[in-house]
């Protein structure tokens, strides 16, 4: 056996035989004592699941549960004294469950080990996580929505490739938006089923079904190895996060623009802004920037996770310990930024008038387009003669519009008079009438449609 | 406006030309693209934008351009920017000016995304069954080799006796999830997007075209539908986590065919021999089942960072979709495949296996002995620790230690203490649900049997 001289690391860092630096490093109390509640939660649980099984005498369940309480109570009013040696959640609580109780605490980790409590206690954070992002998304979605019923008269310039397209209404832009949150939601569901599995390990002795019902889970999963070994549920959470926030980035870069002197669409309210140190006439969106920038921190938690996990062997390895802090950062980051632009779009002003003489003639070219394909004119024709035409105004710098029909003319024959009617960009939103399009019938049917949704979003 | 250097040709960057152009990629979607055609026509006829023998022409047109690709002599020619626009403009060639018509009431943003959706709903077809082959033959595998039992570990360090088949499920159910979740993302591929699908002067029936391409939906805002690639960035993170999933498998593999575990050998169809070392028998095929996950990801992440901060609607940058998606397709296409072959043909060392069973590893059992006879878990868990320590200083294993010695940690120890030592009683212990008990492990099998019989979609 070698010396005691020879098991010192160099430098003398060793107390005892342990590396105080490798203690630290391996502790995860830091961060994990925030599932204290799910921690106790659980213990309550299987407790009941080993009475049931006997492995446990009523009385002493009694004394579990009520030292737990206690415990549960310390924590509630931040009284809870993690100490040395308390490397995680799981310890501290078991810890101080036998300073309370005495000798049964020592019965709780019967037929469990640390493995399985750890990812029960994950699975049922993460669970009541949902249920508030959920309500968080819901106010948001909900506050588009209305504003988009308010608003539905409003028009301005719809973009493709951020250069003016076509014209379309305010609310079918904040709806498109909507939409995206609202499959964010669908998925957030289905995350939530494969999240609520009680994870089997080795509850082998204990009756699951007990624990299972105590907890609400709706299932048991299927194989022990892969209910330890496995974080899927996290790294499906991670990713939800990322592309959430990649539609609130485009989302805020949209408002970025509007929010412009060039495009003056648009005011932030003070609340969501702020100034410059040095330039008095700054107002800066910092709100929009901060939410956009976010997709980027919560996807590098989802891609390190990933990394963690590419190649690790069978069942736990303390590797896996990375998943609270990228699980914990993503919860809190997605929590602020639903609320922040929540408020946000509340509170926004839009200059409905400058939105309104943003749309110009040109803007019209796919309808002059049109009018040919109704005398008869294939589209990729008429798309032709549409361009000649823009071309031609472009060249006698005037608007599409103030060409004669003369001028028209000269493109095709087929232009007369009643081209007029093309210039009215009322009527030219009005034409996309089916689903999803956006005229007012088609903007109050996405509007009806998301309130019907939101109605049914009971889970 | 000449760029310097003379560049330009016309009014044209040759070198611009070639970094905007898709086709070197998109005419994959050859196929996809003319379904889309001939769905899109009838609905303009439909809607009276074309006449009926307009239809007849350009459907016709478009079946000579299919027989065209199918025979592998489609003409692409410069000025082809895109699939869609080579189609169009070889119709024209076929059959003039009706050709023209054909475009009416759509842009290419609304054609190339009907396409990838209807171009990744096939190979999610595709994927499905690869999975379920692999999914089936493990799970056969499993039934077979029930009997088989060996090390389970934890931190890759021996922990308790499991059965090779519980090792084998684990894997199995993990990978049922992901077509679970395949199932989930096919959903949100088959929707029909709307885009400019909408005037009401020429009501083009987009009812229609969701019936005749077999979409289960159609998308709620035309602005969200030519804008969003969420059933790319889903599909490429589903490949992500499932070759992660199979990565954990393939380093598992690799270790137990080491020298040192040889618990399995590989067939030599997945195997590579060293050119310099005579003895050597590398899996390759599990290492590049292994890094695949990572080539994968990097699609997914570079997508994502793609999409980030892009204002609404369609934006060029999402060009950079097509060969992320069409990559990760390959790449899991092959994994599966792959996979399979590798698990069908592996032989496993049973002797080996069973033979590297050691009685440290039913020391947990030593301490469930003393909670059966009322001792505090964590005081058994205790007393088992010490008569390791007892056993290892004294060089012998665990099970050589004397019932005497035994008391010295516990006087609660007595002969029957010898029923712990043995691997069979250990493993049939855990008989509840998801554990390594014959009955637990047969009940997986008829679970996922069960389950696949039923992946109908």
């Amino acid at each position: 056996m070698a010396s005691t001289e020879g098991s010192k690391l160099w430098g003398g860092r060793f107390v005892g035989d342990t590396d105080p630096i490798m203690e630290m490093f391996n502790a995860s109390i830091a961060y994990d004592k925030r599932m204290w509640d799910a921690d106790i939660r659980g213990s309550k649980a299987y407790v009941k699941a080993l009475e049931k099984a006997e492995l446990v005498t009523t009385e002493e369940m009694e004394n579990i549960l009520h030292g737990m309480d206690q415990i549960h109570d310390e924590w509630s009013k931040g009284v809870f004294e993690v100490k040395p040696g308390d490397e995680d959640i799981h310890t501290a609580n078991e810890r101080r469950l036998k300073e309370l109780i005495g000798e049964p605490a020592g019965k709780l980790h019967t037929g469990r080990s640390r493995n399985d409590q750890v990812v029960t206690d994950m699975r049922l954070w993460l669970r009541d996580a949902i249920s508030t992002l959920k309500r968080n998304a819901l106010q948001l979605i909900t506050t588009m929505v209305e504003r988009a019923a308010v608003e539905m008269d409003v028009l301005f310039p719809g973009y493709t490739h951020m250069q003016r397209a076509q014209p379309i209404r305010w609310s079918h832009w904040l709806l498109s938006h909507a939409v995206a949150l609202s499959r964010d939601l669908e998925r957030l569901h289905e995350i939530r089923r494969r999240v609520n599995v009680l994870p089997l390990g080795r509850y082998t002795h204990a009756d699951t079904h007990t624990a299972m019902t105590e907890l609400a889970f709706d299932d048991i999963s299927i194989n022990s190895m892969d209910a330890t070994g496995q974080r899927d549920f996290v790294a499906e959470f991670l990713f939800w996060a990322s592309l959430c926030l990649t539609h609130l980035s485009k989302m805020a870069e949209d408002l970025m623009l509007y929010s412009t002197k060039e495009f003056s669409f648009l005011v932030l309210s003070d609340a969501y802004s702020t100034g410059s140190s040095l330039m008095p006439q700054k107002k800066n969106a910092d709100s929009l920037e901060l939410i956009r920038s976010k997709a980027g921190r919560v996807f590098g938690r989802c891609a390190g996770f990933l990394m963690t996990l590419k190649g690790l062997p069978s069942t736990y390895n303390k590797d896996l310990q990375e998943d609270k802090e990228a699980m914990f950062d993503c919860y809190d980051t997605v929590h602020a930024v639903l609320q922040v632009t929540t408020g946000v779009l509340s509170t926004i002003k839009i200059n409905r008038g400058v939105m309104e003489a943003a749309l110009s003639p040109d803007m019209l070219a796919t309808d002059l387009a049109y009018y040919l394909v109704r005398k008869g004119v294939p589209f990729r024709e008429a798309h032709g003669i549409s361009g000649k035409a823009v071309f031609l105004a472009e060249s006698k710098s005037i608007l599409l519009n103030q060409l004669t029909v003369e001028e028209l003319r000269t493109a095709s024959p087929l232009f007369s008079s009643d081209v007029s009617a093309v210039w009215d960009y009322s009527s030219s939103v009005e034409q996309y009438s089916a689903p999803g399009g956006t005229a007012k019938s088609s903007v109050a049917a996405q509007v009806e449609h998301l309130r019907t949704w939101l109605k049914k979003q009971a889970w």
